[in-house]
């Protein structure tokens, strides 16, 4: 009895398989001083498709934690101090639109202020594919249990496009794409073997976003 | 006579009845009404502002706006904007324009519009909020749409200007009443955005601007001026929320 708890104590811990792809695009040579720091912006809409405020605090996390942290400025302290310029619907698009708003009062001096050398857009989310099995629970006066399977398929899908504040310029883009299928297995009690392809999406994101920003020609 | 007396009382009971089912209702009705008085902050916009001085009504509408619904799955809400719509708009029109100085409802008299270019006037033309239950989604979202009068120093209108602000916010973070705070407070951001970006753009207003200069002979008769008093102008064409 008690090797059947442990098997599925491991089960639960057991992760689902993720499959990740990461592809970086450089248009700029990149490197960044100790002081120097950069901000993630998560791109914004009002549809039902937003990128995850969570995600892009876990990319911040990994970028500013590490042998080499690089000092990151918070999403939210970043937009109100240059409002409204970085508002979902004011946004710059691209980065040749940077000019535009270093040309505005006050602007250029918030940006030297807080030693901002990189922005970097996060756009993406992560959506469930497939999903599929069934799963019943039971209960009676002689105890309860739950039968079957079901499993659900997500795929991460993210892009970052950097831009070089100093220079305003773009200086490249990475992807990040995960896909990975969590089980839900009902033996009595039910056991979940999860998949986390928008956490796998996020550390390939941050390791390659740290090589690009660090150095790179 | 003794049926009279026993009519009269099963009636009293039966009103008693009626009328505590009645206050019931009322308390159970109270009880689920979601209140929520916005609050929350908007930073002071960072743009440059449009070299006027301007007179600023805001009338008792837009300062003690109140929006009250009543959704079938949620219950009643009560969302009162209007202290958090107030402060926000004087902090805007305060970084927007060079001088700011409130006034009453216009038309102002001449020696009231002394040290003034204009007045502008400020009012809320929809407000609207969706929950999960009603949209589906997963967050809470809210629209509010303004609407932007500018008059001249004459009292002759310069435009209105709609202008629509959107805001959501992630339903699994917040109770329902935080979540709806939260999506108006970024609804009014987004709506004072637009403005503090896109009023200075407006034709009617460069050409207003442009006779304040004097640099051009006759600004009333412009033929953007003339299009901006007869056809609003909406600074959004996207559909409400």
């Amino acid at each position: 009895m008690r090797n059947l708890f442990v098997a599925l104590g491991l089960l639960a811990l057991m992760s689902g398989c993720v499959s990740s792809r990461i592809e970086q695009s450089r248009d700029a040579s990149t490197g960044i001083e100790t002081d120097e720091a950069i901000v993630l912006l998560g791109r914004a809409s009002y549809n039902e498709k937003e990128t995850e405020e969570s995600f892009t605090q876990c990319i911040a996390d990994a970028l500013g934690q590490g042998d080499n942290p690089i000092r990151m400025i918070k999403q939210k302290q970043f937009r109100d101090e240059l409002y409204p310029w970085f508002e979902p619907r004011t946004a710059p698009t691209s980065a040749d639109e940077l000019g535009r708003l270093f040309a505005q009062p006050g602007f250029r001096d918030r940006i030297d202020s807080a030693n901002v050398r990189y922005l970097a857009w996060i756009d993406g989310d992560t959506v469930t594919i497939d999903s599929g099995g069934s799963m019943s629970c039971t209960i009676s006066t002689f105890g309860g249990g739950c039968f079957g399977m079901s499993y659900w398929e997500e795929d991460a899908s993210y892009d970052a496009a950097i831009w070089d504040l100093k220079t305003m310029t773009s200086t490249g883009q990475i992807s990040a794409d995960a896909t990975g299928t969590s089980y839900l297995a009902g033996l009595v009690i039910p056991i979940p073997i999860l998949a986390r392809p928008g956490n796998a999406a996020c550390q390939g994101l941050a390791k390659q976003l740290r090589e690009f920003i660090i150095g790179g020609t | 006579m003794y049926t009279e007396s026993l009519e009269l009382g099963l009636r009293f009971q039966i009103l008693l009845r009626q009328s505590l089912l009645v206050l019931a209702m009322t308390l159970f009705l109270q009880s689920c009404t979601t209140s929520v008085v916005v609050q929350g902050t908007i930073p002071t916009p960072l743009v440059s502002k449009i070299p006027a001085r301007m007179g600023v009504y805001y009338s008792d509408e837009f300062k003690h706006f109140k929006y009250e619904e009543v959704i079938r799955d949620s219950g009643g809400w009560s969302i009162d904007l209007g202290q958090q719509n107030l402060s926000f708009f004087q902090n805007l029109a305060k970084s927007v324009f060079q001088g700011v100085e409130e006034v009453h409802e216009p038309p102002l008299t001449p020696e009231e519009m002394q040290g003034l270019d204009g007045v502008l006037v400020p009012s809320i033309e929809k407000y609207g909020f969706l929950t999960p239950s009603i949209s589906g989604l997963k967050f809470y979202s809210a629209s509010i749409e303004y609407r932007v009068s500018m008059y001249d120093s004459v009292g002759t209108k310069i435009g209105d200007w709609n202008i629509v602000g959107y805001g959501k916010s992630e339903g699994g973070m917040f109770s329902s009443d935080d979540a709806v705070n939260e999506a108006t407070v970024l609804a009014i951001r987004d709506g004072g955005a637009r403005i503090a970006i896109e009023l200075i753009d407006q034709p009617a207003v460069q050409a207003w601007l442009q006779s304040l200069d004097g640099s051009i002979e006759s600004p009333v008769g412009t033929p953007a001026a003339v299009e901006a008093v007869e056809t609003p102008e909406g600074l959004d064409g996207v559909p409400d929320a």
